[in-house]
């Protein structure tokens, strides 16, 4: 019998974000950007999913009188995140 | 990346694995600092040696460059933390390490001091009578301290960070500190100099050279 995977994190970018953010503390959007390739737009829809789904928390600030985007994960997208992994694990480890 | 793509299991967990390790690989320290610190002690123990070995007096005291150096050292930190986009679960840990050394050394200099002001008057009481001067030497009582004290964070900042020359470069520390027991001061000072470009100056060039591929590598990417 194996749990349905979250279909919150069952997606690339959201995926990628969340993969990211769960081995730092915190990561500004910018970086988060780079490091999936994704467009400003694309991104910022994704992170607000992952923001309303209480996985990630959102701090808007202003660094150097520019706005700063820092994202982290929150303890409810760790559960969430460890909980998919092992839903994962799961999955490829079933006999065929 | 497509925000709406569904993955096969497959393909999440290789996902997962790639960000994690490109998460990883976020951040390089400069290396300046470290370059900084081993190059100051460095230049300090050396002064001091030759003081002691020509006979002569600065009109200073040459350990104070480590409190000028503080300066310069606040404006590379800051210049870093505002470079970086990412904040690990290491960073905080290795400052506080790092400012608990310094605390430390700035008590070990407090303790040190004010035991040898009280030996010192205290033999000078006795001379009078005995004839003989002051037999304890302070910088030969303390090298073996200081060095003691410096491969502490250099050892374990090495090993959280997976950095190996700052390992070793602890691990000389120590070796050294025990050396220095036994060692004149002239030796005690020489080892000291040459720990300190062991521990850090080292490591800050080959950390440095490390950041500028990483930037290197960044510009390319982002052509």
């Amino acid at each position: 019998m194996f749990n349905d995977l979250d279909p919150i994190l069952h997606s690339q970018l959201r995926l990628a974000v969340m993969s990211l953010l769960i081995s730092v503390k915190e990561a500004e959007f910018t970086f988060l950007k780079e490091k999936t390739n994704a467009t400003a737009g694309n991104l910022s829809v994704q992170i607000q999913k992952l923001k309303e789904a209480g996985y990630i928390e959102v701090i808007k600030q202003f660094k150097d009188n520019y706005p700063q985007t820092i994202c982290k994960i929150t303890s409810s997208g760790i559960r969430a995140f460890e909980e998919y992994v092992k839903n994962l694990q799961a999955y490829l480890t079933q006999p065929k | 990346m497509e925000q709406e793509k569904k993955l096969t299991e497959q393909e999440s967990l290789h996902l997962i694995t790639m960000m994690i390790n490109k998460a990883k690989d976020s951040y390089h320290d400069t290396g300046v600092g470290a370059m900084m610190w081993g190059a100051v002690i460095a230049v300090c123990s050396l002064v001091r040696l030759s003081e002691l070995h020509f006979g002569y007096r600065l009109p200073f005291d040459i350990y104070l460059l480590t409190l000028a150096a503080i300066i310069p050292q606040i404006f590379i930190t800051i210049k870093e933390k505002k470079e970086r986009r990412v904040k690990s679960y290491d960073d905080a840990f290795i400052d506080y390490l790092w400012l608990g050394f310094g605390i430390s050394i700035f008590l070990l200099i407090l303790i040190s001091n004010n035991i040898f002001n009280e030996w010192g008057a205290w033999t000078n009481e006795y001379k009078p009578e005995t004839g003989k001067g002051n037999s304890f030497g302070f910088y030969e009582f303390v090298a073996p301290l200081f060095l003691m004290l410096y491969g502490m964070p250099t050892f374990v900042t090495g090993a959280a960070c997976k950095f190996k020359p700052m390992m070793w470069g602890g691990l000389f520390c120590w070796v050294c500190c025990i050396v220095t027991i036994y060692t004149s001061i002239k030796i005690d000072l020489i080892l000291t100099a040459l720990s300190a470009i062991v521990a850090w100056f080292i490591p800050g060039i080959l950390m440095e050279k490390e950041y500028r591929l990483y930037k290197k590598e960044q510009a390319q990417l982002n052509v």
